[in-house]
């Protein structure tokens, strides 16, 4: 004579969560044991759900805004240097036309030009946006991409081509130290985490 | 269960938040940190991982806030990014590994029936187990989105689940004997 069979763990939890199977919501019918258990489970669940809450023990607020400041300020920045690079282009289209007795120093602001292109791959690899950065290491991001902005701001002035082909590529020049120095910082001073 | 903003309001709030209004991010933040940490918590192993959870997940919040178009809850929204915070870090430190079997947990003398309260049996569960019972019994996860989340099959979540409710009911003494 076979014996009944209880429900599985499986089976009842199932059927605690409403997707139990024909067999099983007809046989806790019958069976006090599975039914006892699945009265059981549903208490379990009622009293995990009333577990308290946890308070975080530190504040992480500050370090959560201080990178997503961080994070802004180079969407900014990708966004802003796109749209000088392609003024700078013309205008440097410009410079070269008006000062074309002057080839080497036009050469010489292609050449500041192309360092200050490949400092800024270098950069853009280094995913700097999904870097998190000790407060003292934002403060010097932060300093060096303030200075940045305002050397992307001049080469962005047509006036500024006033000066001549020398001093456009001085700022290309100052452009690239800049970029590389950022380069430094998020090498050696920054964490990845991987927004 | 999280506090959480009426819908008009979570709105607004991303909405500053997504151009620039700092004020805002901080009190989207405020609002979730205690939930965020407290589902960090069941689904890591330490405080320090659920400090780490927390921050990573305010951050992805604050990079992919153009991604939530207010068609669903704010909150289920920030929960599946904590939980896949969370859960990234199995695959991290690969977990899996460490896992006792449940055999070994038997010959460690840790499956005879004790009288633990429901926090420490919860405590006690390897990380994963807890994992699954947390996200299907308190948070709702049907075992289908908890499988996509861990990167496993719907059957290993439904019997991680079996597993754990069968640890929980000999740690909490309150066995049915079946």
């Amino acid at each position: 004579m076979s014996q009944m069979r209880h429900g599985t763990s499986e089976e009842l939890l199932a059927l605690r969560d409403g997707e139990g199977s024909a067999w099983v919501r007809e046989h806790v019918t019958e069976c006090a044991v599975c039914a006892a258990e699945v009265e059981r489970l549903e208490q379990v669940r009622s009293q995990l759900r009333a577990l308290p809450s946890f308070a975080p023990p530190r504040d992480r607020w500050p370090v959560v805004e201080q990178v997503a400041r961080q994070y802004r300020r180079h969407r900014r920045l990708s966004g802003t240097v796109g749209t000088l690079a392609a003024a700078a282009a013309v205008v440097l289209g410009f410079a070269v036309l008006r000062h074309s007795r002057s080839a080497p120093e036009d050469a010489a602001v292609r050449q500041a030009m192309a360092e200050s292109a490949a400092m800024e791959q270098v950069f853009r690899s280094l995913q700097p946006d999904q870097r998190a950065l000790t407060g003292r290491t934002a403060g010097v991001v932060a300093d060096l991409e303030d200075r940045l902005a305002q050397v992307d701001a001049v080469l962005n002035d047509p006036t500024a081509l006033r000066a001549g082909p020398q001093r456009v590529a001085e700022l290309w020049k100052q452009r690239a130290g800049l970029l590389s120095a950022l380069v430094d910082v998020h090498e050696t001073r920054a964490t990845y985490v991987g927004l | 269960m999280a506090d959480t903003l009426p819908l008009a309001e979570a709105k607004s709030l991303v909405a500053r938040a997504r151009a620039g209004d700092f004020a805002a991010l901080e009190r989207l933040y405020r609002t979730y940190e205690r939930s965020v940490y407290t589902l960090a918590r069941r689904l890591t192993r330490s405080e320090e991982d659920a400090e780490d959870v927390l921050q990573e997940t305010f951050l992805e919040v604050c990079r992919s806030l153009r991604q939530w178009r207010g068609e669903g809850s704010l909150w289920g929204w920030i929960r599946t990014i904590t939980a896949s915070k969370a859960l990234m870090r199995y695959r991290r430190e690969k977990l899996r590994e460490w896992e006792p079997l449940e055999d070994d947990m038997a010959r460690a003398g840790e499956d005879v029936p004790l009288r633990m309260d429901l926090e420490a049996a919860l405590e006690r569960l390897p990380e994963r187990s807890r994992a699954v019972v947390w996200l299907h019994d308190v948070e709702g996860y049907t075992h289908e989105e908890i499988a996509e989340l861990m990167g496993m099959t719907t059957s290993f979540s439904k019997s991680q689940l079996a597993r754990a409710h069968g640890r929980l009911r000999r740690w909490l003494g309150a066995g049915v004997e079946g």
